[in-house]
């Protein structure tokens, strides 16, 4: 937990595999602390209550709404946010190929937490339905593409053929 | 100088990229996280703002008490009405003009609020966090009175007046012209079908909300705003007047933005109070609009009712119309607020009705104010494609067969409609036949009734529409391009456009490439940036693909005629003997013989001795460019099959089909995403999103939790079929089509939903279609 | 958006937390899986001195079968609960209701107790541990006590437990023999509170009589309400002599105070509920029959 001791909590967090430190204020979201803090601008926030899920991180392995975490709640925690995703190269993951390939966006906002809700959905899924697939995005929200990329992007990471129109054989 | 020829030539150019699904430049930072929104810049000494907000919908305020407010650690400053309100030298935007006291405006509420949200005073502190502290901290009396809250409220007799010192609540107003043919034709109709059709409040909703970074150097005399805006050029002139600054003194940048749909076309007061307050502190200050405020206070749209007569004879023709339309504009009626007289130019759409008597007002009431949101006029089409099936069962005829009878078709192009539009180029019946098919109506109604049969409740929607894309007319007359190649060959095309979304980075370096002949890769896109780029009005208006690619195309030819000229003389052939590829310009059927681009730029910047006598130096041209009609008609027939519960009201979108013409395609992969992202917001118009007031004017739906968007598992994998009707109004032979989707899916979806309970329910059914509203019509049973 | 300022405490241990509550009094809130406590929060709608957080606390997660019990500590989240093999050969009920709870990332978060204490009246688990009779083990200084189901749901977003309790843990009553389980609601986007839903559970007896029963409505007043003269009137009927649909009838009569508003009368909430009672009562006995 939060060291307390002397007076002002410290947070440590581990983000993208890079040791953090910050003195957050107890509100501070933990979506702020990584925006700000950590300048990591990736993670967006387009609600700030919870629904829009455009500030997906993974928190110790699990797709979570960061607006909704506090940043010292994720003392001691593994972080990981969109940044992390590509390698340092700028070599796409996966996910993120296939979200560029399926034109799965279009002003980017909401992306970054769509490719990680994708990437969880996979890890965890790896072979999803139609129905699992358009559930398991249920959670983000997105404004410009109408889902029809984005769904064919995750059929085309999880290797699943997509025909024309987008309908799957 | 307009080329209006049929197919593009040798010297146009070919079409290696046009055409293609090219995958987008834009989304190597946005797929990784390395966008640059507004709330991403962060400025050394940058402070945050936060708005005290009425959330009273009317009411005189009596004082307002900042005092404790500016105690608060890490308060710098708090400002209301009083320092600000006198600073604004003129309030009008390029795209209306001065607009005398037609528009009422103020940056902050200080004699009284006009509706719930309405900013009354801006806190100035280290951190977001703390100067929404503050504001809680302010103390505001207000004696509030009864709000106007709804149409009906605005116009009746004794209503009391929006804003004070008006005779009425009328924002703006087309009377109805005495027209006694259209009587006569009434008169001897065999059937007039009047209806009345309302359409909820909705809103625009991009995921991005507002976001302004504004920064005064008074060093440099300089201002430079950061915005998340639809085009920095009007948000330049504005603030240049507001505030009395020259326009060359300031500077508006725009990198990626999440969305506008409209609400981000021109700003609001709250954001000209944040450059006031930078200014006034010689601070850079950054406001980023919160999800609430943005669905509270950010401007609203839709929010109309139509009555509508159809005069019919015997044979199903529709002879004349007769339309009234009420538009509330809120209180406050920004640019961009009435659609009324796109609304009148429009109404008969696809349809052969010659002689159309319209009408309108647009009220105010103690509500937030309104935004052109994509397809500001639609009303048009949702009311008359609604009536259209209303009228088809009351006179017993397929809704399919009405529209038949009355479409415009294309062997009747051109066609000048009753209110002088001449459509041509377009496939009216082409895409309603194409929608028609690709659903498969006939075997649809079959199984409808044998669903029927079974007590399932399925059913059709048609939503047929002619768009006016490509609008010029006034401060969007226009769009520029300063297409250059530099002296190692590379092209850079530099647009007065403000993409939000539209994928222009990807689509103007296509048809760049190809009239240039040159690598896709070759070219980068600049835009977004006052200091740098040419006057623009701002992406909206279905306008990219007409006129802004028309200005890439005529500032790229000028650039491939010098390249030619410049490659001629090197190679001592003819220019018309050349062709370029892939960066290569030879000899056509000697390949051998030839000149790379770039070598032609070292030619044009480093040795001129080599330039044909009398050629100037440099591969550039800077172009503006009109089209040759002030709209550039596109067209599409959308079609929804749904299915409706009869028990919980809820419905179900099966399939959504859409038919669309919009000329030549720069990037099919690009007019599908706008026609699908346009679809689900109709979609979501009618089945999930409303903007509710109760009676004392609250505004019951501002978070995510009550204002519902549709998510993956409400919508169907829509359909695409593309008709490519060549436009004449540009030599790209391009049109727009980014609002249609939200045209034509509210119809089609409210179609569907009518058709699947039509043995239960004759007449519009309130809107939205929630399942509760749904299922009270079904108990009705009229 | 942001939530006005609070002090946080990270509770080391269940007695812990119960400590830290007795000493901050009515100034503190538990915070567990946050996913609806922190956007009220950031909302403005609440705000406390103290945030005691109980989302890392060791004796707090967990999940246990006892014999006929399972145990499911309170502040386990929903994804654990949802992924695991004791819940489903125990209770499954909680399995078949889980994945209807919001989305994925609301549930890698949001905890089961979470959700029993905030008693949410569209909330399915605190309709499951109605239906099946669970027990709530509540943790203060004072020590420890349980509470019926019956007795905790006492209104809109209020329990029966003093204001420096916990919910410790959740005691589920095992159903063994010819059971089935069935759940049934309908929201308006996947993932959304409902509007009404039902769960219920049957065990029948070799002679395909109903020999217990439970059925428990969410989303249809201002707490969970239980369907007690229903299940009676079912106990010793055979399946199939009473239609769904009358089953579905009967649950609705029994709610007093059904929640009513312009936008969502009274009338057609509970003709909704009534079709998912039907059809949660279809799909249990279902399972029963071929189990």
């Amino acid at each position: 937990m939060a060291d307390t001791t002397v007076g002002i909590p410290t947070v440590s967090v581990t983000v993208n595999g890079v040791l953090r430190r910050g003195t957050p204020e107890p509100r501070k979201t933990l979506a702020d602390f990584l925006r700000e803090d950590c300048e990591l601008t990736g993670t967006h926030l387009g609600c700030e209550h919870g629904v829009c899920g455009a500030c997906t991180i993974f928190m110790d392995g699990e797709a979570v709404r960061s607006c909704l975490v506090f940043a010292v709640q994720a003392e001691g925690a593994d972080i990981t946010t969109i940044e992390g995703l590509s390698a340092p190269d700028g070599t796409l993951s996966v996910v993120q190929k296939a979200m560029n390939e399926a034109h799965g966006l279009q002003c980017g906002f909401c992306t970054p937490g769509f490719v990680v809700s994708i990437t969880a959905l996979l890890r965890d899924n790896p072979d999803p339905s139609d129905e699992e697939i358009r559930q398991g995005l249920s959670g983000n929200l997105c404004r410009c593409t109408g889902y029809q990329g984005i769904i064919k992007a995750v059929k085309i990471a999880a290797g699943q053929s997509v025909a024309a129109n987008g309908k799957a054989h | 100088m307009t080329d209006t020829s049929a197919a593009p030539t040798a010297n146009t150019g070919g079409a290696r990229f046009v055409g293609q699904r090219v995958q987008r430049r834009e989304d190597l930072r946005l797929v990784t996280g390395h966008g640059r929104y507004t709330d991403d810049v962060v400025v050394p000494g940058m402070l945050h703002a936060a708005f005290l907000r009425s959330d009273i919908a009317r009411g005189v305020i009596n004082s307002i008490d900042v005092s404790a407010a500016r105690q608060l650690d890490g308060v710098v400053a708090v400002f209301t009405g009083a320092d600000f309100n006198a600073e604004i030298r003129e309030h009008w935007v390029d795209f209306e003009g001065p607009g005398g006291d037609a528009s009422p405006f103020r940056v902050l509420a200080d004699t009284d609020v006009r509706f719930a949200g309405d900013p009354i005073a801006v806190v100035i502190a280290t951190s977001r966090y703390i100067a929404e502290d503050a504001c809680e901290l302010i103390d505001v009396d207000i004696e509030p009175s009864t709000p106007v809250i709804g149409a009906d409220a605005a116009l009746a007799a004794d209503a009391p007046v929006v804003h004070a010192g008006r005779a009425d609540n009328i924002a703006g107003a087309i009377p109805a012209a005495a027209d006694p043919v259209l009587d006569e034709i009434f008169a001897n109709a065999a059937h007039v079908i009047t209806e009345t059709i309302d359409q909820n409040r909705y809103l625009c909703v991009p995921m991005e909300t507002r976001g302004i970074v504004s920064q005064w150097d008074p060093f440099n005399q300089e201002l430079t705003v950061h915005i998340s805006t639809q085009g920095p050029h009007g948000v330049r002139a504005y603030i240049g007047r507001a505030l009395g600054i020259p326009e060359n003194r300031i500077r508006v940048i725009m990198k990626d933005v999440g969305g506008g749909f409209g609400q981000k076309m021109f700003m609001i007061p709250d954001e000209v109070a944040v450059v006031l307050a930078g200014k006034r502190l010689g601070r850079p200050v950054k406001w980023i609009e919160d999800r609430r405020e943005n669905l509270m206070s950010g401007l609203h749209a839709r929010d109309d009712r139509m009555t509508v007569s159809f005069a019919v004879d015997d044979t199903f023709h529709i002879l004349g119309v007769k339309c009234d339309l009420i538009e509330d504009v809120g209180s406050f009626n920004a640019a961009g607020s009435s659609s009324i007289g796109f609304v009148g130019l429009l109404f008969p759409g696809p349809y052969k009705i010659q002689r159309v008597g319209f009408s309108a007002k647009a009220v105010f009431t103690n509500t937030c104010g309104r935004c052109s949101y994509r397809g500001p006029w639609m009303m048009e089409t949702a009311a008359r494609e609604q009536m259209m099936d209303i009228a088809a069962r009351r006179l017993g005829i397929d809704p399919l067969e009405f529209r038949r009878i009355n479409v415009i078709t294309s062997a009747e192009l051109p066609y000048t409609t009753a209110a002088g539009l001449v459509y041509d180029a377009v496939s009216i019946d082409g895409s309603l036949e194409q929608a028609v098919s690709m659903v498969g109506y006939e075997a649809f109604r079959a199984e409808q009734a044998a669903a029927r049969a079974q007590g399932r409740f399925i059913g059709l929607g048609l939503g047929l529409y002619v768009e006016p894309s490509g609008i010029a007319m006034g401060n969007m007359s226009s769009e520029a391009a300063i297409v250059s190649i530099s002296v190692n060959g590379d092209v850079t095309a530099v647009m007065s456009s403000g993409s939000h979304g539209q994928s222009l980075e990807t689509t103007v370096a296509q048809v760049v490439a190809d009239r240039l002949g040159v690598d896709f890769e070759r070219v980068t896109v600049v835009q977004g940036d006052t200091a740098a780029t040419p006057f623009g009005p701002g992406t909206g208006g279905s306008r990219s693909a007409v006129i802004l690619n028309g200005a890439a195309s005529q500032a790229s030819g000028d650039v491939r005629t010098k390249m030619l000229e410049i490659a001629a003389h090197v190679l001592e052939a003819a220019t018309d003997d050349l062709e370029i590829e892939a960066g290569n310009i030879s000899v056509r059927g000697t390949p051998s013989k030839g000149i790379s681009v770039t070598e032609v730029a070292r030619i044009a910047y480093l040795r001129p001795q080599e330039l044909p006598p009398g050629m100037s130096l440099g591969l550039e041209s800077h172009a503006r460019y009109t089209p040759n009609a002030p709209f550039t008609f596109s067209n599409s027939c959308h079609a929804c099959v749904v299915e409706v519960d009869a028990v919980t009201g809820g419905v179900k979108v099966l399939r959504f089909i859409v038919s669309e013409d919009c000329g030549v395609m720069i990037n099919p992969d690009v007019v599908e995403g706008q026609i699908a992202g346009g679809v689900v917001q109709g979609i979501g118009g009618v089945l999930y999103e409303e903007m509710a007031y109760d009676m004392s004017g609250n505004p019951m739906n501002t978070t995510f939790v009550d204002y519902l968007l549709p998510t993956a598992t409400e919508v169907p994998i829509i359909e695409y079929g593309h008709i490519e009707t060549r436009s004449t109004t540009n030599p790209g032979g391009f049109k727009g089509m980014g609002e249609g989707g939200a045209i034509g899916s509210p119809p089609a979806v409210i179609n569907a939903v009518a058709d699947a309970i039509a043995h239960l329910v004759d007449g519009p059914i309130k809107q939205p279609m929630s399942p509760a509203n749904i299922r009270a019509a079904i108990d009705a049973r009229t | 958006m942001k939530p006005a300022p609070f002090h946080y405490h990270a509770a080391n241990s269940a007695a812990d937390a119960a400590q830290l509550l007795g000493d901050l009094g009515d100034d503190a809130k538990l915070i567990s899986g946050g996913q609806s406590l922190a956007p009220m929060l950031a909302m403005r709608l609440v705000r406390f001195d103290h945030l005691v957080d109980i989302s890392r606390v060791a004796d707090l997660r967990g999940i246990d079968r006892n014999d006929g019990t399972l145990i499911v500590q309170a502040a386990t989240p929903d994804v654990l609960v949802e992924r695991s093999d004791v819940v489903v050969a125990s209770v499954p009920l909680l399995t078949k209701v889980t994945p209807l709870i919001g989305h994925f990332q609301i549930r890698n978060r949001g905890t089961i107790g979470g959700s029993i204490a905030h008693a949410d009246p569209a909330a399915e688990y605190p309709a499951v541990a109605l239906a099946l009779g669970a027990q709530m083990e509540c943790l203060s200084v004072r020590g420890t006590r349980m509470i019926d189901a019956a007795d905790y749901f006492v209104g809109i977003w209020s329990t029966s437990m003093e204001s420096d309790e916990l919910l410790k843990a959740i005691h589920f009553p095992v159903w063994s023999g010819r059971v089935g389980f069935g759940v049934a609601e309908f929201a308006r986007r996947h993932g959304d509170f409902a509007i009404a839903g039902a769960v219920a559970a049957v065990e029948l007896d070799s002679g395909n009589v109903i020999s217990r029963c439970s059925i428990a409505m969410f989303g249809v007043s201002g707490q969970p309400e239980r369907a007690l003269s229903t299940e009676s009137h079912l106990l010793g009927s055979t399946v199939g002599e009473i239609s769904p649909e009358e089953v579905g009838r009967l649950a609705i009569a029994e709610v007093e105070s059904p929640s009513d508003d312009a936008n969502m009368p009274a009338t057609y909430r509970m003709s909704v509920a009534a079709s998912t009672v039907a059809t949660a009562w279809t799909n249990a006995l279902t399972e029963a029959h071929h189990g």
